[in-house]
């Protein structure tokens, strides 16, 4: 089967909470569409796929950018929904006890402290900067430019690179 | 006002007590609190969900309108983990689905377990069986300590600092116990070297002050009688005092020598003792316990943090000992010689300990970075060399060259910059110390010039010796706690594996003999983490003899109904009887040696084929190995490797291809000689020549025994005379193959399916030939 890329022609509407339905130009609808991405740590607003209750995809956003700009609002409430990957304004404080880390943090989303297993597995840093750090409980957080912390969180942060 | 929720994750938040008094007021009772940390838009807040018999209301956050639901109005309600938090919604009377609780992962586990609370309840689940199990759901779901705020090992684990150390103690000392009489000797050497360690400073200083000089009263009676004893002649009173200091370094070191082998001694036999017993541990822990704690994580606690905690133990008992007294030692010889001036050496201790204190905290993280660019050189290497494969086939050379240089240079960049400051360091202390001298010299030559009582050239000569000694155990104290904090980390991983409890054993169990194989289900339900149910109700019956094949998609629970049938996992809830018993009633290594297991993807241990065969029945005679490789169409490839049976297989069994890994472990099947037999998608990873071969295998071992095949090829199951079709962890088909044709279901769809492949297949084979 063809795979679908949507573009400015198709329409998506809000279903309910993160899904959504889409309405291919040619009149093909698909109800109660999940939007997940593909490359969600280092595209995230490209190459949307949509997937259906049983998990199969039935269509692909190449770029939310090229959408028209109600479908393109509506797709980012829905990954904004389904996908939380707070991003760290400051480091408030690090603690190391017996070999388990304990970051309190400062995000968009409020202070948070959290725990981190394994520092080498769970704090990656990437070419451009970017730190993306996984916490005891799986969730993720995201730094995404380091140089542009603080002096004393890029100092609490300068132990861990 | 009473307020008090016993059953709830974290303290309440305040803005959620308001709740809690109106649903009292109103009559009803709180069962128990789930305490969120996201509100509705995915921000960070504390909320709540509390939850009465009828009904749950939600808290999220002070600024919003408090929801209530009635569990009656809810349909199909569920939790939805998502990326980095989860939702529970339900359905309601208006068809709508509505999300009424946002959380991050920390707190999914109880929430999966809520969402089944309310369906169970709304479905007239039984009210206090439902609290309970919410309740113990609560004690396996804290993955902090709720005393000390500390992250567990796993969730629900017992916290270490919060423990009785004196049970800890115990535990551990049962390891050292047998040792203790070596220890005490060990202690009573190091304390005699730690004294012969004092002498020599005395002896240095009383040459420097009455054989160099000639001044008349020592310090030191003892020393003044020898004098006389020589008639006062310097020469000879200088040999003496050389063969006084030879003496004393014989002694000391050769009692340092008997020592550290002592030493070594109890401590190798002590991580001896406790690694064995670790690794006898972990063979007996049950399947549930690895599927929690990865197999590195595990091989890591018997390898290295044994040692760990070894090397803690050692020491504490000794070097402490060892240190300790040494310091009192030095204090107490230099008191006894010149007060102010120990007073005055002792001014560099409080800046050692500090300094050593900042260094070991500023230089850890140092070498932590270089030890991090390292380790990323090396998982390259471990990368990449073992894909050679792939490398040189897509012509990656140049670009894996290239990565590894990368890394390297990064290593190199940052090991030079860091190496600067971490070379320092020690130094730095070195020379803090070195100053201390510098007082004494100070302090005390400018005594010595002036002629002060007590002062002598000698005196700070042995000052200063003393002072240089003083290092090694104030550094070795002030860094203790880190050693501390180390050896607990790794008494709590060993302790996770001594105190957990292995596989259950019914007391009066029965030996389970031989099998006529006849096997039950009745009413099985079973879960992993209590969200899914991966079986649920299964029912069935498989007399002796017959041969029957399960079939149903990945993850539809065919691989768990072995899995249960093996005793791998006993949590579930229903029977399952062989033979008319209850499984879990037999003596558990009598009944799995009537089981005979092969797996998809077979494990080979790095040994010979030989071994590797006579590992299901220890003590086999090698007729009856030769014989299972022959009933398992191996002994042919067998005969023809150079090696023959004393083919040694690498890890993994590299050496021999996948089919013939098969074969062999069906020869392993075929030895023990068992009533029951599973192939778990034996062929599932072989060409058809190969499966024919082990089909043929497979059908001269199955003759007269029960017999289960989970297959995906339906052409696996030709043999079988009764087929069970899994589908979501229920049996949706069973009966004949030909009863299952007739039925039209989902059998006769997936033969249909594969039956057009292996058609297309045909004519695309006819086409090429």
């Amino acid at each position: 089967m063809e795979r679908i890329y949507l573009t400015s022609e198709d329409r998506i509407e809000l279903f309910e909470n993160n899904l959504v339905t889409v309405t291919l130009a040619d009149g093909r609808t698909f109800e109660e569409l999940e939007p997940r991405r593909l490359f969600p740590v280092n595209m995230p607003e490209k190459y949307i796929t949509l997937l259906d209750k049983d998990g199969v995809e039935q269509c692909v956003i190449r770029d939310t950018g090229e959408l028209n700009s109600s479908s393109s609002d509506i797709i980012r409430k829905s990954l904004n929904d389904y996908y939380l990957v707070p991003e760290i304004l400051r480091i408030v404080n690090v603690s190391d006890k017996y070999g388990i880390l304990r970051w309190e943090v400062d995000t968009d989303r409020g202070r948070k402290s959290f725990d981190i297993r394994n520092r080498n597995h769970d704090i990656r840093v990437s070419a451009d900067c970017s730190i993306r750090v996984r916490d005891s409980d799986d969730n993720r957080y995201v730094i995404s430019d380091y140089r542009m912390l603080d002096t004393k969180s890029r100092k609490l942060l300068n132990t861990e690179l | 006002m009473s307020t008090e929720i016993i059953l709830k994750n974290k303290e309440v938040p305040e803005g959620a007590l308001p709740i809690v008094n109106r649903i009292k007021k109103s009559g009803e009772e709180v069962l128990f609190v789930i305490v969120g940390d996201l509100n509705l838009d995915g921000n960070y807040d504390s909320t709540a969900l509390l939850f009465t018999s009828k009904r749950v209301y939600t808290f999220d956050g002070k600024d919003r309108e408090s929801m209530c639901f009635a569990y009656s109005d809810m349909t199909d309600v569920t939790s939805k983990r998502m990326y980095g938090n989860a939702t529970l919604s339900a359905g309601l009377p208006d068809g709508a689905r509505k999300i009424f609780f946002r959380y991050t992962y920390g707190i999914a586990s109880l929430c999966d377990a809520a969402a089944l609370f309310i369906e169970h309840v709304r479905n007239g689940g039984d009210l206090n069986e439902e609290t309970a199990i919410m309740a113990v759901t609560f004690e396996k779901a804290l993955s902090v300590c709720p005393k000390c705020g500390r992250t567990l090992l796993h969730p629900g684990a017992e916290c270490i600092m919060c423990r009785s150390k004196k049970k800890i103690i115990k535990k551990l000392f049962v390891y050292i116990r047998p040792q203790v009489p070596l220890l005490c000797v060990c202690v009573v050497l190091s304390i005699m070297t730690t004294f012969m360690a004092l002498v020599p400073p005395a002896i240095t200083g009383f040459i420097v002050d009455h054989v160099f000089t000639t001044s008349n009263k020592s310090s030191y009676r003892f020393f003044d009688r020898i004098s006389e004893l020589l008639g006062g002649d310097p020469g000879k009173l200088l040999v003496t005092m050389i063969l006084c200091l030879l003496f004393t370094y014989v002694l000391q070191y050769g009692i340092g020598i008997i020592r550290s082998h002592l030493m070594r001694k109890a401590g190798d036999k002590t991580v001896y003792a406790l690694r064995n017993d670790i690794y006898r541990k972990v063979q007996y822990l049950p399947m549930r316990f690895f599927d929690r704690t990865s197999t590195g994580s595990v091989i890591n606690r018997v390898a290295s943090d044994s040692a760990t905690l070894q090397n803690f133990m050692l020491r504490i008992t000794q070097e402490a000992v060892v240190h300790f007294f040494q310091m009192i030692g030095i204090i107490v010889i230099m008191l006894a010689m010149n007060p102010l001036l120990t007073l005055l050496s002792l001014i560099p201790i409080p800046f050692i300990v500090v300094f050593t204190r900042f260094f070991s905290i500023k230089i850890r993280p140092l070498y932590h970075r270089i030890w991090k660019r390292w380790s990323s050189v090396v998982s390259t290497l471990s990368d990449t060399i073992p894909c050679i494969k792939v490398v040189k086939s897509f012509t990656g050379e140049q670009r894996t060259v290239g990565r590894f240089e990368k890394k390297n240079d990064e290593w190199l960049k940052i090991d030079l910059r860091l190496g600067k400051i971490a070379s320092a360091f020690p130094q730095i202390v070195s020379f803090v110390i070195t100053c201390g001298s510098l007082i004494i010299w100070g302090f005390g030559g400018s005594k010595v010039i002036t002629g002060a009582e007590g002062y002598s050239a000698g005196l700070i000569v042995t000052f200063i010796s003393y002072a240089s000694m003083f290092y090694n155990p104030v550094s070795f104290f002030a860094n203790l706690s880190d050693s501390f904090q180390g050896a607990l980390a790794s008494t709590e991983k060993i302790l996770d594996i001594l105190e957990a409890e292995p596989e259950t054993q019914e007391e009066n169990s029965v030996d389970a003999g031989k099998l006529n194989g006849k096997i039950e289900f009745l009413h099985v339900g079973f879960s992993f983490d209590r969200s899914k149910k991966v079986l649920d109700d299964v029912t069935f019956t498989i007399e002796p003899g017959e041969v029957v094949g399960i079939v149903g998609t990945t993850g539809s629970g065919k691989s768990t109904l072995i899995n249960l049938l093996m005793r791998f996992y006993d949590g579930y809830s229903g029977e399952i009887l062989v033979d008319g018993h209850n499984i879990k009633n037999f003596n558990l290594p009598t009944y799995r040696a009537q089981i005979g297991y092969v797996q998809q993807d077979p494990m080979m241990f790095s040994d010979t084929i030989f071994n590797n065969i006579a590992f299901s029945k220890p003590g086999a005679s090698v007729e009856d190995v030769i014989h299972a490789a022959d009933v398992a169409n191996a002994h042919g490839f067998i005969a023809r490797q150079p090696d023959a049976y004393d083919t040694w297989l690498g890890e993994r069994g590299t050496g021999v291809s996948g089919g013939e890994k098969q074969r062999l472990s069906i020869a392993r099947a075929v030895l023990m000689d068992p009533s029951i037999l599973i192939f778990d998608e034996a062929t599932a990873a072989v060409d058809s020549e190969t499966e024919r071969l082990i089909q043929d295998a497979i059908d001269k071992l199955i003759e007269g025994k029960t017999t289960l095949m989970i297959a995906h090829r339906l052409s696996t199951l030709r043999r079988a005379n009764r087929i069970i079709v899994v589908d979501n962890g229920k049996i949706i088909e069973n009966g004949s193959p030909a009863e299952l044709m007739a039925a039209k279901g989902k059998y006769y769809k997936l033969v249909q399916i594969q039956s057009m492949t292996a058609e297309a297949e045909k004519i695309r084979e006819e086409e090429r030939l």
